[in-house]
């Protein structure tokens, strides 16, 4: 359940931001989760309904969520596929070597703020 | 996607007296940053280290204290230990007569670059810990928080034991697609336990074809000079 503490550094990190810009309140806080950034969306979700609860900073914020599809590339063709989960083999050439591309991001991306 | 300020939320869920920051940063920045910085730290110790993740009891300890019994007099060893409570893991390391400092997390599920930035500090103190060849940071036992966090390491092992049963590569995907070294521990209870060394192995290589997969046990010895080689052959870079 390490999503706690990486909701806990969000948090942080949106009082220097409302410091920075003079802001009292978080209205919506945006995020990119990757399919491989090891974090568990709905943890993070309610990690973050509870630690935000309790902060006058953050009581109403809202938290937006998107998550890219998981990209895979074939070791052998070299062949890129999109899938929910990880395909048995390649579409193409039916190797089983499987590679996942990107998609470990974990970021802030926008927050606004009044 | 709202037209007047490019924001993510609906034009009715929010009112423009409010300002929309671009952040577009990693909430793991400050980790990363500090794992960059506890890196050349260990460099300049001279060091090469190796970060262990396991699930609590796949014989990370026994490996280690193993591993220092036989390369423990031509290769300088420290060990940090990560967990969540006690100090016994570091007591067992100590009593093979090489440098270690204990970590406790009070409950954290994992290691994080600032607790391994303080644990550098700490080591430095002990007696031959200043200097070094290998560092072994071993994780809290845990197989899904520690991936997510580097430490500043060189490399990431991944350790399941026969007993645990090979289906963990893909319950965990994470922990063996960050890793550069998979080990298999315990191979002595092999005839105990259904674990089929080749298909554990080959779905590890599905999840990530660089692994470099090694199964050993620290206590017959069989299959420990190939991770015994790993280890000189990575100090020698």
């Amino acid at each position: 359940m390490h999503e706690m503490s990486l909701v806990q550094g969000l948090l942080g990190q949106l009082h220097e931001l409302a410091k920075e810009h003079n802001k009292e309140k978080v209205i919506s806080v945006s995020m990119e989760i990757g399919p491989f950034s090891g974090v568990v969306i709905d943890s993070f979700q309610f990690g973050f309904d509870i630690l935000a609860r309790d902060d006058a900073l953050t009581r109403e914020a809202i938290l937006l969520i998107e998550s890219p599809p998981a990209l895979y590339r074939c070791c052998s063709c070299g062949m890129e596929m999109k899938a929910e989960q990880r395909p048995e083999r390649c579409r193409h050439c039916s190797e089983t070597l499987l590679s996942p591309v990107g998609g470990d991001d974990l970021v802030l991306r926008q927050v606004e703020m009044e | 996607m709202c037209d007047a300020c490019g924001c993510d939320l609906k034009p009715e869920e929010h009112s423009h007296d409010s300002r929309v920051v671009e952040v577009h940063q990693s909430l793991l920045a400050a980790n990363t940053a500090m794992a960059k910085k506890n890196r050349v730290h260990i460099e300049e110790m001279g060091a090469v280290a190796i970060n262990m993740i396991s699930s609590p009891g796949s014989g990370k300890t026994t490996l280690l204290e193993k591993t220092i019994e036989a390369l423990g007099g031509s290769l300088r060893i420290g060990v940090i230990e990560g967990d969540i409570e006690t100090d016994r893991d570091a007591e067992r390391i100590r009593a093979k007569g090489v440098p270690v400092i204990q970590l406790t997390t009070g409950g954290a599920c994992h290691l994080d670059a600032a607790q391994i930035h303080k644990g550098l500090h700490l080591l430095e103190k002990e007696e031959g810990g200043a200097q070094l060849d290998l560092l072994f940071i071993e994780n809290v036992g845990n197989l899904v928080c520690p991936a997510t966090f580097d430490l500043g390491e060189h490399h990431r092992l991944v350790l399941v034991s026969v007993p645990e049963g090979p289906d963990k590569p893909a319950k965990y995907p994470k922990a063996f697609h960050s890793s550069q070294v998979f080990i298999i521990s315990k191979t002595d209870l092999l005839p105990y336990f259904d674990f089929p060394v080749e298909e554990a192995k080959a779905e590890a290589l599905q999840l990530n074809p660089d692994l470099q997969v090694m199964a050993l046990s620290a206590t017959s010895g069989e299959g420990f000079e190939q991770w015994l080689d790993y280890l000189k052959e990575v100090c020698a870079h």
